[in-house]
């Protein structure tokens, strides 16, 4: 039972970091049907920036916030920089994606050395409650909380604001909306910020929970959040957190029962998808 | 093209690889030959990566996994084996018929899907290659990687630059006739518009996949020579890098060009060469890949030709000036 | 005196590589319903769009209220003060009718309160369903959602495509009427194919052919010009 919690909230936790990534890029993908390679790269530097934050003041909270205003920066230039001049043109979007990934992931490496970096949980979020015979880590649960306080702010903004509004139907219908008056474009760019600090979120909260950090941890979720997306439908915001749920519970098992296996079970999982559901689990449009 | 052009590139073609076939007997800088053997295999994975790009325009961002398995099929066999020739025949068919398979696999799952399917499940998939050979110690011993023996004729270095260079024009007319196929022109017309193609009939995806496993199936063959050359295996032939190096080369040599990707294999290969050694001068040119990465990106934005294709474009439109007629053909092979 | 509120003059516009308009050109007098004519495939919707930016005109100019909008982007266009009813009525199914109104709020203020006080006087089908998913609505539903949508944002002009499109002829008699009303408020431009329904409605009239303006004037002379109908329209 102990045993059974236990990889239940690390796999709870692992998801939580999972969806952090996948619902920016799921958003992202629904709204303007840009697939961003680089956005692991914005969770990789979401982590190393807030990591140096968190070290350089001793306050977690205050590495959490450089992470987000990384993410934010970030958000803006990848966008500017990056998306914008090849807008509309899926084959150089996804090929420019990938070169900024790795560049992004090489710049970790020279601004912050080519090493792994440590982190520890910052000093209210060590150790672990008792409760009967089960051990509660503080901060697996710390992680699963904010997961889902982002998920209920986020769900909020999405059904009740009228930015929310406008997103969910530029999902559906990009060019209604413009007919509507509003610029998509700058609509776009304010949910690509905001992915990109969810990412960056991510990336910090992950620092503690791993115990340490590298370059290479971008790529490695963003292969995660991808699978993730597939499975929960492009452009489904909730399907993102059932699927990185799913694939959070699925990699904590398999890494305990069958290690050699974790990663394939996740592509097994998107496997199936593709093959009966190619439109995603959740997604209401078509999604081919 | 018209038949004079054709035989008129042939011409070139051929003049260059009776050039390059002669120049080991004159010329015995080891390193440098070292360095053109290279160029020759990641000429032949770059060919690769083009027929899928430029002849089909699909984006595949799991090529090393196809390079990989070529790598460490024929790696696993010799070192399990007598280091002969017929185990290195049976190496290399073995990491073909896998890669044949895994290309299969994933162009049945996603490309009837839009093309960032293709491009996310190749990267996973080339992802879950990386772990395994990282995990699966028992047969890649993990990270650390191993050396091992290769067969007497290909320890020669001067044996295999040729082997090398024949395999490359070999596969390099074969993949040239491929593309001017019947078959070929129906990839192309796909790239151009998919939905004309599919409107008069013909099933898009079956041309797809063939495509698919045709680009595998080479890009393993090059896996294969490259252990030969390192008599070395490790996991970085699995690594996001590798797939960015194709990339690389085909962007910058010329996309849909053939010849494009291998001048480009030239240049990134050189480069490399350079920049490491540059690197005694400076740690910042260990990190290579920044530049490149930065290279990378300018020209997807303002350099989509590559080199090929811009020259290609250039000479099209003096042409065109001088006979109104050919003006159409050139310009398809320069977009 | 009328005045001119739109005026297209020498459109041409192109999706992707195919040219469809050749030569639109038409005025819209403040006030008035303009009916735009023509078979299937002649370049109605097209027209429509090119107005709203969607797919901009290479050639020729279009001029809103004196002002040229022809390379503005929609969402600018639709700030001007055009609303667009597209085909298939563009309802965000996943959005209730309240939501679908709401997107197209650019402000909360009072006028648009009023705006929205009349509209669903107009359409009380819309009240009733506030708070049901628009993709749950019916063909007529939709049709006066989408038409009360685009009118929220201080629309002075509605471009209406097809609103009679597979509707039951009552759901059509329906329609009709609150464009009628719509009339004293907004100025229209109307694409249907339902004769009988454009001429009860219509004060001037154009028939596209082929991506050209080929005809033009008052309704009620329409009516009478049976071969003219017969050429362009198909009707005996
Ligand atoms: N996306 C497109 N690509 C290519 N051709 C198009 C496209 N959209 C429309 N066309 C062509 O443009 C022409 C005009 O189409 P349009 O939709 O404007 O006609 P319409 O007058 O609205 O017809 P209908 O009465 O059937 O709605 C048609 O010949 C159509 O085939
Ligand atoms: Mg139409």
């Amino acid at each position: 039972m102990d045993l059974f919690f236990n990889l239940a909230i690390n796999g709870l936790a692992t998801g939580m970091l999972i969806f952090l990534l996948a619902s920016g890029l799921t958003l992202i993908f629904g709204l303007m049907d840009v697939l961003n390679f680089a956005h692991g790269g914005l969770f990789a530097w979401g982590a190393f920036s807030g990591v140096w934050v968190y070290d350089l003041t001793g306050s977690f909270t205050i590495g959490v916030l450089g992470a987000i205003v990384t993410g934010l920066l970030l958000g803006v230039l990848t966008e500017w920089l990056i998306i914008k001049p090849v807008y509309g043109n899926h084959v150089q979007q996804i090929l420019i994606t990938l070169g900024f990934m790795l560049v992004l992931s090489e710049m970790l490496k020279v601004v912050f050395g080519p090493n792994p970096i440590a982190a520890e949980p910052p000093a209210g979020l060590e150790g672990s409650f008792q409760l009967g015979d089960v051990i509660l880590i503080k901060y697996r649960l710390f992680i699963i909380l904010i997961g889902a306080l982002v998920y209920a702010i986020t769900f909020f903004i999405l059904k009740k604001t009228r930015v929310g509004l406008i997103v969910r139907a530029g999902v559906m219908d990009k060019e209604m909306v413009q007919s509507l008056g509003i610029n998509i474009r700058f609509v776009f760019m304010l949910v690509f910020m905001a992915g990109s600090a969810l990412a960056a979120l991510g990336g910090i909260l992950l620092a503690p929970y791993s115990g340490v950090i590298y370059a290479e941890m971008g790529m490695e979720f963003a292969i995660l959040a991808f699978i993730v997306v597939v499975i929960g439908g492009m452009g489904s915001f909730t399907g993102s957190l059932f699927a990185a749920i799913l694939v959070g519970l699925a990699q904590a098992f398999m890494a305990y029962y069958v290690p050699s296996l974790s990663l394939a079970v996740n592509m097994l999982l998107m496997a199936a998808v593709l093959i009966f559901r190619p439109q995603g689990l959740f997604s209401l449009k078509g999604g081919a | 093209m018209t038949n004079l052009q054709m035989n008129k590139s042939t011409m070139a073609y051929t003049l260059c690889a009776i050039a390059l076939l002669a120049l080991p007997f004159g010329y015995d800088n080891r390193t440098i030959l070292f360095l053109i053997t290279q160029v020759f295999i990641f000429g032949i994975f770059a060919m690769s990566y083009d027929l899928l790009l430029g002849f089909t325009g699909i984006v595949s961002f799991g090529h090393a996994m196809f390079f990989g398995i070529g790598a460490y099929s024929v790696s696993i066999i010799l070192d399990r084996n007598e280091p002969t020739m017929f185990y290195l025949v049976i190496g290399a068919i073995v990491a073909m018929a896998i890669a044949g398979l895994v290309s299969f696999i994933a162009g049945i799952l996603t490309l009837r899907l839009k093309s960032h399917f293709y491009a996310m499940l190749t990267l996973a998939l080339a992802g879950l290659f990386l772990v395994a050979a990282e995990k699966w110690r028992s047969l890649t011993k993990g990270n650390d990687g191993f050396v091992l023996q290769i067969p007497e004729l290909f320890r020669d270095r001067t044996n295999l630059y040729l082997t090398c260079l024949i395999s490359l024009i070999v596969l390099f007319f074969l993949v040239r006739r491929f593309t001017q196929s019947p078959l070929g022109r129906i990839l192309m017309a796909i790239r151009e518009n998919e939905q004309r193609v599919e409107s008069i009939g013909f099933d898009i995806m079956h041309y797809k996949v063939i495509a698919s496993v045709v680009s595998g199936v080479v890009a393993s063959f090059a896996g294969v020579l490259y252990i030969l050359s390192l008599r070395f295996v490790d996991t970085s032939v699995f690594a996001t890098e590798v797939t960015l190096d194709a990339l690389l080369m085909t962007i910058i040599g010329g996309v849909g060009t053939l010849i494009g990707p291998i001048i480009g294999a030239g240049i990134i290969e050189f480069a490399h060469h350079w920049l490491s050694e540059l690197s005694d001068v400076h740690w910042i040119f260990e990190r290579w890949i920044i530049l490149f990465g930065i290279i990378y990106i300018l020209a997807v934005i303002f350099f989509p030709r590559g080199i090929v294709g811009s020259l290609m474009h250039m000479w099209g439109k003096k042409r065109y000036k001088k006979h109104n007629q050919t003006k159409n053909e050139q310009k398809k092979v320069a977009s | 005196m009328m005045t001119t509120l739109l005026k297209l003059e020498g459109i041409e516009t192109y999706i992707d590589q195919f040219h469809i308009l050749h030569d639109v050109g038409f005025e819209v007098p403040k006030g008035e319903v303009t009916v735009l004519l023509g078979r299937n495939g002649a370049g109605k919707t097209t027209t429509l769009r090119t107005i709203m930016g969607l797919n901009p005109a290479t050639q020729g100019s279009v001029t809103f209220n004196g002002k040229d909008i022809t390379k503005l982007p929609p969402y600018k266009v639709a700030k001007e003060g055009i609303g667009y009813v597209p085909e298939d009525q563009g309802i965000f199914g996943d959005l209730t009718v309240g939501e679908n109104m709401r997107v197209a709020m650019q402000k909360e203020d009072d006028s648009t309160h009023e705006r929205m006080e009349w509209v669903l006087n107009l359409f009380p089908d819309l009240k009733t369903f506030w708070n049901k998913p628009g993709g749950q609505l019916s063909g007529g539903q939709k049709q006066m959602l989408a038409i009360a949508r685009a009118y929220m944002n201080e629309s002075e002009l509605l471009l209406i495509d097809e609103p009679s499109k597979g509707l039951a002829p009552i759901v059509v008699e329906k329609v009709m009427e609150s464009i009628q009303e719509m009339k004293e408020k907004t100025t229209i431009v109307l694409v249907e194919q339902n004769f009988l329904m454009a001429s009860r409605i219509g004060d001037r009239f154009y028939i596209l052919d082929d991506g050209q303006t080929v005809h033009q004037g008052q309704m009620n002379e329409l009516e009478k010009d049976e071969s003219l109908k017969k050429k362009y329209l198909g009707i005996a």
